[in-house]
């Protein structure tokens, strides 16, 4: 796709408001003011017990305001995603009949740290039920008393991408009038474990797209956005979707496509629902996990996409900030794209010293770049698999 | 065409090959049993060797449609058709014992299993075995979520950006049968293992998706002669209709944690 696409583009849709939690703060306010800042994330986990794995860092909440309705949730990821609904509705008001209102939640883990409880001694049946990937979104349905679908997006780490892109179809089918959508995971015991024995840890900081990078460190959080058909509400925005598109490697479990075919795809699937073209891109947040092969592949696939102008074109990463927070990633990297938009700064990829000339990108590094991009290119990859981009237009403050 | 059809669908359950082995009554077939297994699918291929049954179920079912539809796996392979795949709990055994192994400090097959534990892992794999490169969702739930698999397969479909669909899903209990024997009010018996595929493709049937009220008489009749199979239900109600073949109207619903939704071909 190098010339002007010739679809007919799908009807954008409003992103009305957003609220946050993540390690940087308790809502969008300090996540978007601690990446300006430069403010790092990460810290040793002390929720639970790291001490015999090789690495025990990473971007926990240390203080999560427990609404009335969570006081008996006990699921860290239904907390997690509450508090960011506590912070959304302090920016906005949910104004549909509740059977036109849905939630689209994308996750890697669900409620995972409930099976955990139930397998343990005294374990009780209402955890095993909690254990559920869908039940930390039905939990979050109740809560805002949304009684429209209700629907769990599993594309690993590339959901929250997805849920905004599935969001976006039920709002232009007409199936709803106000989609809740988002991504939310909290760090526990067993997806610590997991990528502490798949040596994905990295002892040192991350470095996205550095030449020393060795690896991620996971993160907790969530993010939730509004979303309308455009002209539904009033009043100001924070930007719209213009495109999505999801893609599968059918490569690996566990590693992305050498060649990053599916994320290509993805990226063209994204900019061709938008009718947009590659030369339209202002800024693309990118997933930039700070592993060496996800950032040489996601970097090789950005040149190929962009063309001649992958090296003007400002790339960020929040990973080095936040960790990796999984099913929140895309969601939060979305709203990133909007509020940089809004305020006309480009946070900077913390931890980013040394580029690879491997990755040989427009790295915004070192300090936050004045800029306002129009139009963002946010990417995702996740295991199993899965890519997913979303092309957003930002709307100036 | 601007339009969808299901041009076939495969069932594979615990209790045998196609909806020709579902008994008429589940409840009383099953003799008090809470749960109907089903086996390891015998798949040769070396790079199956780690991956856990309710990967092996999906791509049986995969096969098991590309027989039923006569067609070639070089038909689907490639980024013309979509995959989405759907479960509600097909990936709690692998947790289960990820968990266990951790707590007892059985360390040795982290490395390998931990992947296996992700429900994307499983779709991954179908992924891999058909080559398929295409659109890609997987959803998480019971059969509300088959059907939202199913309608963005006609959204694909009808946009042009598929040339087919393949919605896939996969339900395992066997090894978390002392779970859900905790969790009676969630889940209804017998729970019958399942995996079901449907080959979705353009045609000129419209697809209206929707909240009804009251389940619709496929969903009972398929509950009724397969059990508690969550999200493979509405798949099954599909093979039990016929496949909804073109030119016939068929009415899909499915409820889940006090949730209906349905969708319809006219």
């Amino acid at each position: 796709m190098t010339g002007r696409p010739t679809s007919r583009p799908a009807e954008p849709v409003a992103l009305v408001a957003a609220g946050a939690v993540t390690p940087l703060g308790a809502d969008l306010d300090a996540f978007w003011s601690g990446l300006v800042t430069g403010t790092d994330g990460i810290s040793m986990i002390e929720r639970f017990r790291v001490d015999d794995l090789r690495v025990g860092r990473g971007g926990e909440i240390k203080k999560l305001r427990v609404s009335p309705q969570g006081r008996h949730a006990g699921c860290r990821a239904t907390l997690l995603l509450l508090a960011a609904a506590d912070d959304l509705r302090a920016r906005t008001v949910i104004d549909a009949e509740p059977e036109r209102v849905a939630v689209v939640l994308g996750t890697a883990l669900g409620g995972v740290e409930q099976l955990e409880r139930a397998l343990a001694p005294g374990g009780r049946p209402r955890q095993a039920a909690a254990a559920l990937y869908d039940s930390p979104a039905h939990a979050l349905a109740r809560a805002l008393g949304a009684r429209g679908p209700v629907l769990t997006i599993g594309t690993a780490c590339a959901a929250g991408a997805t849920a905004l892109g599935t969001g976006a179809d039920l709002l232009r089918a007409g199936a709803v009038d106000v989609v809740i959508a988002g991504g939310y995971d909290g760090l526990c015991r067993f997806v610590m474990r997991g990528f502490d024995a798949l040596r994905s840890l990295t002892r040192e900081r991350v470095r996205p797209f550095d030449r020393r990078r060795s690896g991620l460190l996971l993160g907790e959080a969530a993010a939730l956005v509004l979303m309308t058909r455009e002209g539904w509400t009033k009043g100001p925005k924070l930007g719209r979707l213009l495109g999505h598109a999801s893609a599968s490697d059918g490569s690996h479990i566990a590693a992305p496509d050498p060649h990053g075919r599916g994320l290509e795809f993805a990226i063209r699937g994204a900019l061709d629902e938008a009718a947009l073209a590659p030369a339209d891109v202002d800024f693309v947040s990118a997933h930039g996990t700070g592993t060496p092969l996800n950032d040489r592949i996601e970097a090789e696939v950005l040149s190929r996409t962009l063309g001649g102008r992958a090296a003007e074109v400002p790339v960020n990463s929040i990973k080095g900030a936040l960790g990796h927070s999984m099913g929140a990633a895309a969601a939060l990297e979305a709203v990133m794209c909007l509020l940089a938009s809004r305020d006309g700064v480009v946070p900077h990829t913390l931890g980013l010293e040394e580029p690879d000339p491997a990755c040989p990108l427009d790295h915004v590094m070192g300090s936050p770049r004045a800029a306002r991009p129009r139009i963002s290119l946010s990417t995702s990859l996740g295991f199993g698999g899965c890519n997913a981009a979303l092309v957003l237009e930002g709307t100036e403050s | 065409m601007s339009g969808s059809a299901v041009a076939a669908v495969a069932v594979l359950t615990g209790w045998g090959q196609g909806i020709e082995a579902l008994p008429d009554d589940a409840a009383r077939a099953a003799a008090g049993r809470a749960v109907i297994p089903m086996g390891r699918p015998a798949l040769e291929s070396e790079r199956f060797r780690r991956a856990t049954r309710e990967c092996l179920l999906g791509v049986a079912a995969v096969d098991a449609l590309l027989r039923e539809a006569d067609l070639s796996r070089d038909v689907v392979k490639g980024s013309s058709t979509a995959l989405f795949y759907v479960t509600c709990a097909a990936y709690g055994a692998s947790n289960q014992a990820f968990v266990v192994a951790d707590a007892l400090r059985q360390g040795q097959g982290s490395t390998l299993h931990f992947p296996y534990t992700a429900p994307s892992a499983m779709a991954g794999e179908v992924a891999i075995e058909f080559g398929l490169t295409g659109p890609y969702g997987i959803l998480i739930g019971g059969p509300p979520a088959t059907i939202d698999a199913l309608w963005q397969a006609t959204r694909l479909l009808a946009s042009g950006r598929c040339e087919r669909a393949l919605v896939l899903a996969v339900e395992t209990f066997e090894e978390c049968a002392a779970l859900y024997a905790r969790g009676r009010w969630l889940v209804r018996r017998p729970l019958v293992e399942a995996t079901a595929c449907a080959l979705l493709v353009p045609g000129t049937m419209s697809a209206r998706y929707d909240a009804p009220r009251a389940p619709s008489a496929l969903e009972a009749l398929a509950r009724a002669r397969a059990g508690e199979t969550l999200a493979c239900a509405p798949l099954i109600a599909l093979a039990l209709a016929g496949n909804g073949r073109e030119g016939e109207s068929v009415s899909v619903t499915g409820e889940w944690r006090g949730r209906r939704a349905g969708l319809s071909w006219q």
